[in-house]
């Protein structure tokens, strides 16, 4: 038998703020989370700025905690968003007599969580130091013996992409099956998507699933603006990611993390939660095709699309609302549009697409997170986010947009796309939870 | 089997200024030829994790006659005979297990070196863009594709595209449970549906500078001074003092059981019963007792809808770190009334991160095509008196193998893999 997955809490922290409400809000207000960059000094690179997570302050207790010593940003970002879902999932607060009463063993979690970032002082001193110029190489005795004084070992073991999972797992004794994928800008919806399977086979009864990155530090920028991916307009940095516009030009990197409470249908009827949505497909695949570019035609985006379509039952005339991966680079949005129209043929033209990456910049493994939160609020407040910074239309890209303002409109089902370098594609769809 | 080792001095670089440094190393081998000729330039953006990840999915692919798209174009188009089987791309997965990868130092510090300030510092100003514009930055310096070579996901993804496998795909990154929870995900959408066919395991190199840098702070490394290096990896041995790092990559070939028997495929095990749990605890500690690890024990034998006395050998996590190893010990005695036969190849590999799972995966999978039991290396003192095969023995009727991995992180994956016979 297969149970039912509802989602019964959300929490974020974004570049458009660090709670639900204020950054729901300032989506719809069509407001932009860019701005140059503060992590690190980027004024020589490419791009200088990125959609940060700005004036951050760690929860106060998480910041005292000895269970949470040293841990990354990207951890920090990941404990909050899920402390935000799981008190609005109204589940007991770690601690509490209440709390002990849970089975440990079914509550979960899957995280599509990154790597944290390097610790650059001590990483790129103990390299420069010990360069031999003229052997063109690294002095290894001279490295071995500065690097065991200089690198500090839990900063260095936080960086491994289990570690959000760990310290969730600390934060609320949840014991269940805790896993972590990588699979780059895909990863949290896959995380999702799997963990739905999970409670769907009866492995738990809840599970703490999203994702939390940041690659807004000197190698993470470095590598993106090596590839070309990251749009370079420095001078009107808000204006700069234009998702299916004619003169979209890349990226914008950002950070965060998305958590949402998915739970067993039953158990979440039982203790009188409070239902958001339901989960109702999951589609997954691989292009097969190559590292640096999609499919043309979008082989592996169609694929998933139509694999969650099927796996919910439901035909593209129920979708309402396409959440995009929508970055903005000039192949990942034509060949969205392309696996759109593929997958949902001559219906492709009446569902609207919006894409927050606009505004929200590219949260890399979080994104998908972020991007199903989004999608609950659409389904709770029946509105849809805009693609902001759309003016000029491409006639690859000839679909609707949602352009510039949000749109009133009746949402039962959405479907999320996330797709990720090397070819990894991944489609949630969600929607209006009935008896 | 034979009771080799493969630990010694590291020679990837020169690791004198570590006090451990001895290392489970993969001999030398070229990426190239395991590649179709059309892809050796990927091989360019190859961490050394992606190609032992790709030589080890190679020869999976091989032993198990799939005559993928790498395979035909290796081979001129054609399977090398009619015992090779061609299967439907969209149904085959690939679920490969992966760690942090860590960059090439050299590369980066070469191109550091070109925006440092006299005091050792990298200079940002000039990282980007250099001073002089007709001098390449240093940020120039690096491969337009650099970042590539370091995603986790890049395992599975260069393994997808050159066997052309375009069904369900992850990344599991787990550190040492992360073999396991790739074999237990695919193993579920084969289950539900999704694919017929998976290739799943993990890889990963320790045998990398950062690594050793990380696991010498962490206080995980062995601490017999580098004089007996095949002697220094001592799992569940009252004279552990730590283990030793170690590289590879395992790869298997799972496939749905009719899909398998209709094309005549070798069968070397059954997948019997799967779970996953984590620890609830920080970093490095293990609970005293082994709780979680005697709870993913028996969840994964109760999925098999099996008693623990079925179980005829188990292959424990063997962290070879003391105080992981006693938890261990004491987890498997609370799980099992009578403790059956236990062994580990750490001691002759040590510790692969993503990789040891994978390794001890394809172990247990030839111990059971084989009836033999292989030996565990260097613990002929064993911790509380546990019964590890101490040499390699035929075995009597092994019918289930108990595979249990734990990351330092708390992610615990279990596996039971059984004999498979054909008249069952």
């Amino acid at each position: 038998m297969r149970h039912r997955v509802v989602i019964t809490g959300v929490g974020w922290v974004t570049p458009l703020g660090h709670d639900v409400e204020t950054a729901w809000r300032r989506l719809l207000a069509g407001e932009s989370g860019v701005a140059p960059i503060r992590n690190f000094d980027a004024r020589s690179f490419p791009t200088t700025f990125a959609a940060e997570v700005k004036d951050y302050r760690i929860p106060p207790d998480i910041a005292a905690s000895a269970k949470h010593k040293n841990i990354s940003r990207a951890t920090y970002f990941a404990l909050d968003a899920a402390r935000q879902a799981w008190r609005q999932a109204q589940l007991p607060a770690p601690g509490s007599a209440e709390h002990q009463q849970l089975n440990p063993y079914e509550i979960g979690i899957y995280l599509g969580s990154g790597e944290g970032s390097l610790d650059f002082a001590a990483f790129t001193r103990t390299a420069i130091g010990n360069w031999n110029r003229e052997a063109g190489q690294l002095d290894m005795p001279g490295w071995g013996r500065e690097a065991l004084k200089s690198f500090e070992a839990l900063r260095e073991i936080e960086q491994e992409p289990a570690l959000p999972i760990n310290h969730l797992s600390l934060e609320f004794n949840a014991r269940g099956p805790a896993l972590n994928c990588l699979t780059a800008c895909a990863a949290s919806t896959q995380a999702l998507g799997e963990a739905t399977e999970i409670i769907r086979r009866g492995d738990a009864n809840i599970m703490i699933s999203g994702g939390a990155h940041s690659m807004i530090h000197p190698f993470g920028v470095t590598g993106f603006n090596r590839l070309t991916a990251l749009s370079t307009l420095n001078d009107q940095p808000q204006r700069a990611c234009r998702p299916f516009d004619a003169t979209r030009s890349g990226f914008v990197i950002g950070e965060g993390a998305g958590v949402l409470i998915l739970e067993n249908l039953a158990h979440a009827v039982k203790r009188g939660a409070t239902i958001l949505a339901e989960v109702v497909g999951y589609g997954s695949s691989a292009d097969a095709y190559r590292v640096t570019d999609q499919h043309p035609e979008g082989r592996g985006a169609v694929m998933a699309i139509n694999e969650a379509l099927k796996d919910a039952g439901l035909t593209p005339a129920d979708i309402d609302y396409i959440n995009a991966h929508g970055t903005g680079t000039k192949e990942n949005d034509s060949t969205e549009t392309h696996a759109i129209k593929a997958a949902f043929g001559e219906y492709a033209s009446k569902v609207p697409i919006s894409s927050i990456k606009s505004m929200m910049g590219h949260l890399i493994a979080a994104a998908g997170a972020v991007e199903a939160i989004t999608c609950v609020l659409t389904l709770r407040d029946q509105i849809l986010p805009p693609t902001a910074n759309y003016s000029v239309p491409d006639p690859e890209c000839d679909l609707d947009y949602v352009p510039n303002k949000p749109r009133p409109a009746e949402v039962d089902a959405v479907l999320s796309n996330s797709f990720g370098f090397g070819g990894q594609n991944d489609t949630l769809i969600i929607k209006q939870y009935k008896a | 089997m034979s009771g080799r080792c493969g630990v010694d001095v590291i020679r990837a670089f020169d690791a004198s200024a570590f006090p451990c440094g001895i290392a489970g190393s993969v001999p030398p081998f070229k990426t190239t030829d395991f590649v179709p000729k059309s892809y050796r330039k990927s091989t360019k953006i190859m961490a050394r994790d992606i190609e032992l990840a790709v030589v080890a999915a190679d020869n999976a692919v091989r032993d198990a006659r799939l005559a993928t798209r790498g395979i035909l174009e290796i081979n001129n188009g054609k399977p090398p005979d009619e015992s090779w089987y061609t299967p439907d791309p969209a149904r085959v997965g690939c679920n490969i297990g992966a760690g942090l990868i860590c960059a090439d130092l050299n590369e980066l510090t070469e191109a550091m070196a070109r925006a440092a300030n006299p005091d050792g510092t990298l200079d940002l100003g000039r990282w980007g863009k250099s001073e002089n514009p007709d001098e390449s930055s240093g940020m120039d310096a690096l491969a337009p594709l650099w970042l590539l070579k370091y995603l986790p996901n890049m395992l599975s993804c260069h393994v997808s595209i050159i066997h052309d496998t375009r069904g369900p795909s992850n990344t599991i990154t787990c550190q040492q449970a992360s073999a396991g929870l790739a074999l237990s995900e695919a193993c579920r959408t084969i289950e539900r549906g999704q694919a017929d066919v998976a290739l799943v395991g993990g890889g990963e190199s320790l045998v990398h500078p950062m690594g050793l840098m990380r696991w010498t702070l962490l206080n995980l490394l062995n601490r017999s001074g580098n004089t007996d290096p095949a002697k220094a990896c001592r799992p569940y041995d009252k004279r552990c003092t730590g283990t030793v790092v170690s590289e590879g990559a395992g790869v298997l070939v799972i496939e749905e059981l009719e899909h398998a028997r209709r094309r005549g495929a070798h069968i070397y095990a059954e997948i019997r019963g799967l779970a996953s749990c984590a620890s609830g605890l920080p970093l490095g500690s293990a609970d005293p007792a082994g709780e979680p690890l005697k709870h993913v024990a028996l969840r994964a034998i109760s999925d098999a809808k099996l008693q623990p006395e079925a179980v005829n050998l188990i292959m424990p996590p063997a962290s070879v770190v003391p105080q992981l190893d006693q938890s261990d010990a004491n987890g498997i005695r609370a799980a099992f009334g009578h403790v059956p036969a236990i062994t580990t190849p750490r001691g002759a590999i040590g510790d692969a991160g993503a990789a040891s799972q994978a390794l001890d995966l394809v172990f247990a999978a030839q111990m059971l095509n084989r009836q033999m039991l292989g030996p565990t290396l260097n613990s002929d003192q064993p911790l509380d008196g546990l019964p590890l095969v101490q040499k390699a023995a035929e075995a009597i009727d092994l019918k289930n193998v108990l595979v249990l991995a734990r990351s330092l992180a708390g992610q615990h994956s279990a596996i039971l893999l059984g004999r498979y016979q054909e008249a069952e």
